[in-house]
């Protein structure tokens, strides 16, 4: 009942120990970022959705051979992107990027009226780029730079070794670069 | 980092993603299912669970009228163990007080009781009477204007051999979680109808048929049941539990 804020490995040991509060907290914490990787390997919102429940619910069947002090969010990341691929091998469907860069920017961060208008034009031709790549390169792209995830999350998503990440993300960038070139402002 | 990295850090602000759905409520749902296995060969709670789920078994040959009723998924604390399924037998909520036994005084009752259970809170929320069934059951009563029970606090013990609540029917409807009250494991029920059933001395299924309509609250508390059932919310009734307190030597 009492929710104190607890640092994750103490919150995920009392999950081990068969809290499910503690496990709802790790839910909540983590379903955001799960939905996005889910939706990344899925392609479709639905497919998203189910698959990270899934991948909550198998998780938590796992707990217990998940290693003690290890990072969380990778081990479940992992389970969430397996889910989400199989859903989308089940459907037929390929891998496709679907994003859309917003118009609008909450907060501080907004810039004025006339450099939204230059950046909105910039953010479209990297969405382009993106799009242009071949699977492989946006898909480690899009992990590293667009979810913001660690090259050890990254790695855990993708089934591939850190250095992979690190090579991967390098030529990527390289290909993005000569369809895009680069903003110089 | 290079400039296009740069690029594509600033574009992860601006890019606009379906908004992510609360998955929680359905996957605390779905789990509402015993710990994962290591939890379960943890110390006192093991022996209730497996001898539970012997019992139970037979239990859902015995006492789930419809053929077609499939059991969902279950979860037990202390004593009570709870099966989602996905057809409930008809209720008829019971209505006569003398179910829960003899009307008695509280220190009768710690007299009678052959296990140990927590005091009622007292004052002004002290509850309108006390009963005792066969020294295996405690109930605190609540009573409304007209009579009728308004809040019911039921205490037994937690081991099978008891005659103790041994599982409840929750249909799909109604909403299960698991909770913790003060450290103590607990599940709280809410929005649907449930049935009890007991094991009786005498080797057959009891039942009991949702005592009100409203919510349940079950603890496990030091081995002791603690059933808190009626038209209340979870915090009343997490408060409630904890306004209670086992500080009486018991003699049994």
């Amino acid at each position: 009942m009492e929710s104190r804020p607890l640092d994750e490995e103490t919150v995920v040991a009392r999950a081990k120990r068969g809290d499910a509060t503690a496990y709802e907290e790790l839910v909540r914490m983590h379903q955001g970022i799960a939905f996005r990787v889910a939706l990344v390997a899925a392609g479709d919102p639905d497919d998203a959705r189910d698959a990270v429940q899934d991948a909550f619910v198998k998780a938590y069947g796992a707990l217990g051979r998940f290693r003690d002090g290890a990072p969380f969010r990778p081990w479940l990341l992992q389970i969430v992107a397996n889910e989400a691929r199989n859903r989308r091998r089940s459907a037929g469907r390929r891998a496709r990027l679907a994003l859309r860069a917003g118009a609008v920017v909450s907060g501080d961060a907004a810039p004025s009226p006339e450099t939204t208008a230059l950046a909105h034009e910039r953010r479209d031709v990297l969405v382009d780029g993106l799009a242009r790549l071949d699977e492989r390169d946006r898909e480690v792209l899009v992990h590293r730079f667009l979810l913001e995830l660690g090259e050890e999350e990254t790695a855990a998503v993708l089934g591939v070794r850190r250095g992979t990440v690190k090579s991967r993300t390098s030529r990527a960038l390289e290909r993005l670069r000569a369809l895009v070139g680069e903003d110089v402002a | 980092m290079n400039g296009l990295g740069r690029e594509l850090q600033t574009l992860a602000a601006w890019v606009e993603w379906p908004e992510t759905p609360d998955v929680a409520p359905i996957v605390m749902e779905r789990l509402a299912v015993p710990p994962p296995p290591r939890v379960r060969r943890a110390a006192r709670r093991t022996a209730i669970a497996v001898a539970l789920a012997l019992v139970a078994t037979i239990l859902a040959v015995l006492a789930v009228p419809p053929a077609r009723t499939a059991i969902l998924d279950w979860l037990g604390v202390g004593g009570a163990r709870i099966v989602r399924v996905d057809e409930l037998p008809s209720l008829t909520p019971a209505r006569d007080l003398r179910v829960l036994g003899a009307r008695t005084t509280l220190e009768a009752a710690r007299a009678q009781a052959g296990f140990r259970f927590a005091d009622p809170p007292d004052g002004e929320t002290a509850p309108d009477e006390v009963r005792v069934a066969r020294g295996l059951r405690v109930s605190y009563v609540w009573l409304g204007g007209g009579g009728d029970v308004r809040l019911l606090v039921t205490q037994f013990p937690g081991s099978v051999g008891d005659p103790a609540l041994l599982k409840k029917l929750a249909g799909e409807s109604t909403v299960v979680e698991r909770l913790e009250v003060d450290g103590d494991a607990a599940v709280w029920l809410e929005g649907g109808p449930h049935v009890a059933l007991f094991l009786r001395p005498d080797g057959l299924v009891g039942e009991e048929r949702g005592w009100l309509a409203g919510n349940t609250l079950l603890v496990d508390r030091d081995g002791t049941t603690v059933r808190v059932e009626g038209a209340v919310e979870r915090s009343d009734a997490v408060d409630l539990v904890r306004a209670m307190r086992t500080d009486h030597s018991f003699e049994g």
